[in-house]
């Protein structure tokens, strides 16, 4: 009933046809560790080197993968949703985004400090949040 | 092409308890988008092998989580994430947990059991919590004081029971733990209003 490819794309998982770790030809570790689910992306609408000169990344340079996370991070997307969206593990989904942000083409925020070793979230944000819910 | 967007801060709240108990339902009943999905891989040179004993034979496992959004104001979102079952899998996963505002843990009041394991989790980081019964089957029999014995709760820890199906209860849950923070932030400033902050030994 079963044929045998269909056992081995199981092995495979994610039911990808591609390995994940194919699209990042072979890195598992991203070049950055500090991006976290929730660290937020925006796609730079013009971005430019050092110099000042435009950056056109070639056609060698951007996967397929790296070319739909610039379309989705036009509005600002989380390392999660953009996992979610594209259908890639987060940490595959993490050294794609590390490529972007090291050309120059995303930005990252990270997210806010709420360690509580540091003294917890400030009242502002928690009134912030708690107004925000309130409208829920 | 539009002018470049200022991308908003982000926090996240946890939203634990045991398997079937209601995470995502509760994460889909607050959020302004369908719960999404997303796996991540944890292998297990990031634990001790004993860790990964009876789960699988493989060296690395996948692990989903439902998570979604509520955007608070054009400078900040809050994302909802719906832990994975298994609190064992949690300690793989720091990501996850690292800089969580707070968390929710839902209760069912036939199996409260199912939700110790998250209660001792969140006890054992430091993250503030607060405990939500879920009684959409109706079958709640039992009074607050009842559970709260039942979960060994700290007097202090807010606990709501209600369905979890239902926004506006999502929504009273999340500001329970929002005042429960607030509370925190206020005393805790009290008791040390003075504190000197000691050198840290190096390592």
């Amino acid at each position: 009933m079963t044929p045998y490819w269909d056992e081995e794309a199981e092995e495979d998982g994610a039911g990808s046809m591609v390995r994940p770790y194919t699209i990042t030809r072979g890195r598992t570790v991203p070049e950055r560790d500090d991006f976290s689910l929730i660290t937020v992306l925006t796609t730079v609408q013009d971005p430019r080197d050092e110099h000042g000169a435009p950056v056109r990344p070639g056609r060698h340079t951007l996967q397929p993968e790296h070319r739909a996370i610039l379309e989705r991070c036009r509005h600002p997307a989380a390392v999660a949703e953009v996992a979610a969206d594209l259908d890639l593990p987060v940490s595959v989904t993490k050294i794609l985004l590390a490529d972007l942000v090291a050309h120059g083409l995303l930005l990252a925020r990270a997210p806010l400090s709420v360690a509580r070793a540091s003294g917890g979230a400030d009242l502002g944000l928690l009134a912030a949040v708690r107004d925000g819910l309130r409208r829920l | 092409m539009t002018s470049s967007q200022a991308a908003p801060a982000a926090v996240k709240i946890l939203i634990a308890g045991g398997f079937g108990v209601g995470k995502t339902t509760m994460v889909g009943a607050v959020s302004e988008v369908a719960p999404l999905r997303t796996e991540e891989y944890l292998t297990s040179a990031s634990v001790g092998v004993d860790d990964l004993a009876g789960i699988d034979q493989k060296d690395t496992t996948t692990v989903a989580l439902d998570f979604g959004r509520i955007t608070v104001s054009p400078e900040l979102v809050v994302y909802l994430f719906g832990t994975p079952g298994q609190e064992r899998f949690w300690f793989m996963w720091n990501d996850l947990v690292n800089g969580a505002l707070g968390g929710v843990v839902i209760a069912d009041t036939r199996r409260l059991e199912t939700s110790f394991a998250s209660i001792d989790f969140f006890e054992s980081r430091g993250i503030p919590f607060v405990v939500a019964i879920n009684c959409f089957h109706g079958h709640n029999t039992r009074t607050a004081v009842e559970i709260r014995a039942a979960l060994d709760l700290d007097p202090d820890v807010p606990l709501l029971i209600g369905d979890v199906r239902e926004r506006p209860f999502g929504r009273d849950v999340l500001l329970a733990l929002v005042d429960h923070l607030m509370t925190l932030s206020v005393s805790e400033g009290e008791a040390a209003p003075e504190a000197v902050p000691e050198p840290v030994p190096a390592g």
